[in-house]
């Protein structure tokens, strides 16, 4: 089936085949392959995406339910070399180690902050509930994010920078 | 995708009955997807043709009436339900349950109807539609038909209905709108996971109504209570009505325990 799909910002038009889901279609039709797979069944939260404005599981929705539809991806977070500021913080707080979990996680933390611009420590542990990370431990993860929305104190900055 | 089938997005309410007439036994009709896909990837649904309730006009629907009461559409996800102010006054134990289902992205995309279709021993939505005496409304070619949630599951994922049915939406009768009630679900872990047992409670100045997930085959409504009643008569009738077993999540004993700690914790925060 042929669908149209607007993709941080690009249009792209793909024959997929309907038993596809968009986390297929995103990494082997279109190529884009921050889009990560983990566990395939909804647990894992790695292929989160978002879709007309709403975090979904990419792996749980079909390719063909997203003609139409514009979709936010890892790959539209950094602007001419710019990273973004939740990116930036990652960063920074090193809440990247692997990197396996750090797009999906990045893209939930950004439909996040859309919703809730300055999230308590809570709510941030809340809202990444769907989001697994076995490397980090979590703790650099909701930092950089209380971090990115301007929540954290100078003294807990200290020794933060890029290595 | 594990298993390759056809996908159907029919554009009309009659479209969609006339195709499930047809090919009813070998499709697998949708909207959330979030339990679909999980048990075709995992082998345990093949269906030849997937269909997409959410391009058929007329299943979104969220919305309450006086007389009438809410109704909550075949396609309505979790997450309207969960952030709607009505929901929120009047079917607050609705509200509870909706916010401990799965994950934020999974609420997005998962839909209270799918929930109770699914018929899962351990699904967040019945225990409090139940206790809000909700209606099923299920409809095919030949017409529709209404039938009380507890009459509709029918064993572990077994529900009335037929292949060539659907639940065209859920209505939740006023009679016990705005009552206090909560709903406690005990789960592993602190994050996202299914219910290890769930009980949810109401009471009005007549009467408590108690149903229990995660204890038996399907969700359990307990007979009513008299609002004078105690927590140790809840409990009697509880412990009749439950038959838990040990599983990956925990033993039977343990479930045992936890109903009667939930019902507990309810009756007190409900006469409090
Ligand atoms: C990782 C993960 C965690 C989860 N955690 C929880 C949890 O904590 N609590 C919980 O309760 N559930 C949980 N679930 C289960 C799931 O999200 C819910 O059961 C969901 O509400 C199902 O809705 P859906 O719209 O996605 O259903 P779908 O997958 O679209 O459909 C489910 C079933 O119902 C049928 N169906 C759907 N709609 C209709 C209709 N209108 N008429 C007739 N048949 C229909 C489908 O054919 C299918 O068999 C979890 C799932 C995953 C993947
Ligand atoms: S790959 Fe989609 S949630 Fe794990
Ligand atoms: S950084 Fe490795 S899983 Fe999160």
């Amino acid at each position: 089936m042929k669908i149209t799909v607007t993709i941080n910002g690009q249009k792209y038009q793909r024959d997929v085949q309907e038993s596809q889901t968009l986390l297929g279609f995103l990494r082997a039709d279109v190529g884009l392959t921050g889009t990560k797979g983990g566990c395939g069944a909804g647990e894992c939260g790695a292929c989160t995406v978002i879709m007309n404005g709403e975090a979904v599981n990419s792996c749980l929705v079909l390719a063909v339910e997203a003609d139409g539809a514009t979709l936010q991806t890892i790959e539209g977070e950094t602007v001419k070399g710019k990273l973004s500021p939740v990116q930036d913080a990652f960063a920074r707080h090193h809440a990247v180690q692997c990197g396996f979990c750090t797009p999906g996680m990045i893209m939930t933390v950004k439909d996040l902050l859309a919703r809730n611009p300055k999230p308590s420590r809570d709510e941030v542990i809340h809202g990444i509930e769907g989001n697994f990370c076995r490397c980090t431990g979590y703790q650099q993860i909701i930092e950089a994010v209380l971090d990115a929305t301007g929540q954290l104190k100078e003294s807990d900055k200290e020794g933060l920078k890029y290595v | 995708m594990l298993h390759d089938f056809s996908y159907v997005a029919p554009t009309a309410v009659d479209e969609l009955f006339t195709f499930l007439a047809t090919h009813g036994t070998k499709t697998a009709v949708f909207s959330g997807g979030t339990d679909l896909f999980v048990n075709i990837r995992g082998g345990l649904s093949a269906p030849d043709y997937v269909v997409n309730l959410k391009s058929v006009p007329g299943l979104s629907d969220l919305s309450f009436d006086p007389k009438a009461g809410l109704s909550i559409g075949a396609c309505v996800p979790v997450t309207r339900v969960l952030n709607d102010p009505t929901v929120n006054k009047k079917y607050g134990v609705i509200a509870k349950a909706a916010g401990e289902l799965a994950t934020h992205q999974l609420r997005n995309r998962a839909t209270v109807v799918g929930n109770i279709v699914t018929a899962s021993p351990c699904g967040d939505m019945s225990s409090p539609l139940l206790c809000y005496d909700a209606q099923v409304e299920i409809a095919s070619a030949g017409g529709s038909r209404i039938v009380a949630l507890k009459e509709f599951i029918t064993g572990v994922k077994r529900t009335v209905l037929q292949p060539e049915e659907i639940v065209t939406r859920i209505i939740v009768p006023t009679t016990y709108a705005g009552t206090k009630g909560n709903y406690l679900k005990l789960k592993r872990i602190k994050g996202h996971d299914l219910g290890v047992v769930a009980v949810a409670m109401i009471a009005t100045s007549k009467v408590i109504r108690v149903a229990i997930s995660s204890a038996a085959p399907t969700p359990v409504l307990l007979p009513d209570f008299p609002a004078s009643a105690s927590a140790e008569t809840i409990k009697e009738s509880a412990r009749k009505a439950i038959s838990p077993i040990d599983d990956v999540r925990c033993t039977k004993e343990y479930r045992a325990f936890m109903v009667e700690e939930f019902i507990d914790r309810l009756h007190a925060e409900v006469k409090a």
